[in-house]
């Protein structure tokens, strides 16, 4: 019993990590911008299949870097070109297009690649298990774990100590008066949401090492994200990361007692959260209120 | 017994201190003019007798009554009505539209789905008199987002009279005005004085417009009182000068 | 009467003249009435949304969760409880709206893009919900088995099944209950303070309107209409699937919106026109109709977001 606990909440926090980076991107694009990405899955799924395309060329740890790169550009593309206009209108648009862009991402992905899944090869030593006692510790989860908590730590990093991270927490609090202090926030925006961007990316590449890739595999991780940022609380990134390792660690729970609901629990926290603290564990009062 | 009194407040956002242990009485039918420098507090001040939102320290009273703890669209119920530093209004309506919904809400028509035709004339008469009042009267049909600034204004006061308050916050109602402008919304002011029993509370940088106005004055500097006094006495007080100086009136 | 009055009659006039002929003009248009019935519906759906987004100024994203729950409330009551058509619509009808206005509750304590996004949420509960319970609710392949029953007048019935032509017109009749019911609810006191939040929403509060609550009247509101028209799709398809509960379908409800003009009362149905019609064509040339559709929207978002009627109408008051 108690292995099925451990090896259920392993799991759970695996997921939680994968949704954590996830709803971090996420989330930053939300503060600054003030845009919900609908688009957020679609640039996983694009990460994802570049490197399918990359991996024969560059191989499994050349496409992890580059792959997620090129999705930010094709981010910074996207929001230079249609995003950007929005900035100041009622978010209502902000939402409806991303909406919008989603459609033609996973249509257009289903027009190049197919509808059907396609494998990203994975390096043979990030295949093995840890040992057969815990066999679903696999090399690649851990790998993804570990990717995943040096990536964040990374942001962590650049938010508190590099200029410009300084610059976009300011502008999550008072946009107005950082452009007054003469940054030039149009640059920042796109910082900002080229960093989101690279973690959707990254998520799409370690998605399919770890799933295949198939041209719907953005939905299934969006709502999760979204959830994360409720639960976590709106404006707090570290809410958002909480957020996210507690709804993965709570459905692995559930799983051990009642399997089937273990998708539905994270909506049961969230209609908790909503109750008991609207403003989410780390939010503050007044957050986007 | 005084119409507001306020006691201690003081507000905190973070480690910022707005507003620090204001403790002031407004008698009933007084003009008081708040001032000071930028930053001075003055909004929050407003913000909190107001209640947009709840004070970290300290109690507001209101005809004698305790009001800190009540919700802002009930201390309009109350008798209190504000207009904002940057003029809030309905943009897309018209003038007569923007005072129908104030007078509709004012008159407790709020969750009505109709009205019969002897209320309906009566709510048209009280509007007709509001717009007389802030001499807006051949405006009625105008769109109030197109308007000048100055008439803007004068429709937001004139919102605010709709609700029958006797105690108004009139937050820089001179604003980017020119001369001609701030004349006319410092008449009108006076005029609401004289005519209707209303206690106002002015926060304003136009000296000219202070001095002409005022009762008494009260001046905050970096969220605490500096002093309190007729003009006059004001006028020849050394520290707030001090705290003007560099500052133009 | 002033021109204007005149004038608004005049519009009035026409549309409904155009709603009564429809199973007769469509077809000179290679239309034909189911299309109408279902555009009908959706158009209901796109104004009730509208009722919430377009005058309260309150953003939902997550409608169609009460569309979808009054499509399975009906065809369930259909299915299990009695064989009539006035009895389903009426059970989808409060399902949905209750459901609907006991999560407002919830909903409402928070604003702008942080509701959208609870909303969002809160639809896909549904979504999953009606994707999991097999046993009630036929899972992916959705709810089948129940079909719309004849009106029963005594001495007579009404074949709504069979007959295209008779349906299209009940269908009408209820949008015409529906739809003249929103219309007095807006220009009523409480429609005005609605508007009036929709403008200003500070200076509402600071008028004496308890904004949370006039907000969740809205929503309630809008959430009885969306049901209502969610149980009459039902009928229209004599089925009921979890697509009826996704966030796509709320997105497709605001498009429409938003293509026909937000801020107008008619601008939806129009929308919904433009909207049913061109998918109905997109999807039967090309295979790739998503991305089109995608297409449209970005495109109406990027260079038409006043919409169709918004752009007829400078200034709309109240």
């Amino acid at each position: 019993m108690l292995e099925l606990i451990f090896f259920n909440v392993t799991n759970g926090l695996i997921v939680g990590a994968f949704y954590a980076l996830m709803a971090i991107g996420l989330s930053l694009i939300l503060n600054l911008s003030g845009v919900i990405n609908f688009a957020h899955g679609g640039f996983l799924v694009i990460g994802g299949y570049l490197a399918y395309v990359l991996t024969p060329y560059i191989g499994f740890w050349g496409a992890l870097i580059v792959s997620p790169l090129l999705t930010a550009m094709i981010g910074i593309a996207v929001e230079w070109l249609l995003i950007r206009r929005l900035y100041g209108r009622d978010p209502l648009y902000g939402l409806l297009l991303t909406f919008g862009l989603a459609f033609i991402i996973e249509d257009g992905t289903r027009q190049i690649w197919g509808a059907n899944g396609l494998p990203v090869s994975v390096p043979a030593a990030l295949m093995s298990s840890l040992s057969s006692r815990f066999f679903f510790i696999t090399g690649y989860r851990m790998f993804m774990v570990a990717t995943v908590a040096i990536v964040v730590a990374l942001l962590f990093v650049l938010l508190r100590y590099t200029r410009v991270g300084v610059r976009i927490r300011a502008g999550t609090l008072d946009l107005e008066t950082v452009a007054a202090l003469g940054v030039n926030v149009r640059a920042l925006r796109s910082f900002n949401f080229a960093v989101g961007i690279f973690l959707a990316g990254l998520a799409g590449v370690l998605a399919g090492g770890q799933l295949g890739l198939e041209p719907t595999m953005g939905d299934g991780l969006l709502m999760p994200s979204f959830i994360a940022i409720i639960v976590g609380g709106v404006g707090s990134l570290t809410g958002t990361l909480v957020g996210g390792l507690l709804i993965g660690v709570a459905a692995g729970l559930t799983a051990v007692v009642f399997p089937s609901a273990s998708d539905a629990v994270m909506y049961v926290i969230m209609a908790i959260v909503l109750l008991v603290r609207p403003r989410g564990l780390f939010g503050e009062e007044g957050m986007l209120a | 017994m005084s119409v507001l009194e306020v006691r201690n407040l003081t507000k905190r956002f973070g480690s910022l201190v707005a507003v620090h242990d204001i403790s002031l009485t407004v008698a009933p039918g007084e003009l008081r003019a708040v001032i000071g420098p930028n930053g001075a507090g003055k909004t929050s001040f407003f913000n909190l007798v107001s209640g947009f939102f709840a004070p970290s320290a300290g109690s507001i009273l209101f005809d004698g009554a305790d009001i800190t703890g009540v919700p802002a669209h009930r201390r309009v119920g109350l008798g209190m009505a504000r207009t904002f530093q940057i003029t809030e209004i309905f943009p897309e309506l018209t003038i007569f539209e923007n005072i129908r919904i104030v007078t509709e809400v004012a008159a407790g028509y709020r969750l009505r789905p109709w009205l019969n035709r002897s209320e309906m004339a009566e709510l048209r008469h009280r509007i007709e008199e509001t717009m007389a009042l802030a001499a807006l009267s051949g405006k009625a049909d105008r769109v109030v987002g197109e308007m000048a600034h100055g008439d803007q204004r004068a429709a937001e006061i004139a919102m605010a009279l709709a609700l029958k308050p006797h105690l108004l916050l009139l937050d820089e109602p001179t604003a980017g005005m020119g001369d001609q402008e701030t004349y006319e919304i410092t008449q009108l002011i006076r005029r609401l004085h004289k005519a209707g029993h209303l206690t106002i509370i002015l926060i304003e940088h136009d000296m000219r417009v202070v001095f002409h106005l005022a009762d008494r004055i009260t001046v905050l500097d970096q969220g605490r009182l500096l002093a309190e006094g007729t003009p006059q006495e004001i006028a020849a007080n050394e520290a707030v000068q001090t705290a003007y100086l560099g500052q133009a009136a | 009467m002033t021109a204007d009055q005149r004038k608004h009659l005049a519009v009035l006039a026409a549309i409904w003249a155009a709603l009564l002929f429809a199973p007769y003009w469509m077809p000179l248009f290679g239309g034909y009435t189911a299309l109408g019935s279902r555009v009908l519906v959706l158009g209901l759906g796109a104004m009730s949304l509208n009722f919430l987004l377009g005058f309260t100024g309150v953003l939902s994203f997550g409608h169609a969760a009460w569309f979808g729950l009054g499509a399975y409330a009906c065809g369930l009551a259909l299915k299990h409880i009695a064989l009539s058509t006035p009895l389903g619509l009426l059970a989808g009808t409060l399902v949905g709206g209750v459901a609907g206005a006991l999560l407002g509750t919830l909903l409402v304590r928070r604003r702008g893009i942080y509701f959208a996004m609870v909303t969002i949420a809160f639809g896909q509960v549904f979504y999953y919900i009606a994707f999991q319970w097999l046993s009630l609710t036929g899972g992916d392949d959705g709810l089948r088995g129940f079909a719309r029953q004849p009106l029963h007048f005594g001495l007579f019935q009404i074949d709504l099944l069979h007959n295209d032509i008779y349906f299209y017109y009940f269908v009408l009749f209820c949008f015409a209950i529906a739809v003249g019911l929103m219309a007095f609810i807006l220009r009523s006191p409480f429609g005005r303070t609605m508007i009036a939040i929709r403008e200003n929403e500070r200076r509402a509060r600071f008028l004496g309107i308890p904004v949370e609550l006039h907000i969740w009247i809205a929503f309630a509101l809008s959430c009885f209409f969306m049901a209502f028209a969610g149980s009459l799709y039902a009928l229209l398809n004599n089925f009921a699937d979890p697509r009826m509960l996704h966030y796509s379908l709320s997105g497709d409800f605001v498009i429409m919106a938003v293509m026909g003009g937000m801020r107008t009362f008619w601008g939806p149905l129009l929308g919904a026109i433009v909207f049913v019609v061109l998918q109905d064509y997109i999807s039967s040339v090309t295979v790739n109709w998503m991305s089109f559709i995608g297409l449209l929207i970005v495109l109406v978002v990027l260079f038409f977001p006043r919409g169709f009627l918004g752009m007829l109408r400078p200034r709309r008051a109240a």
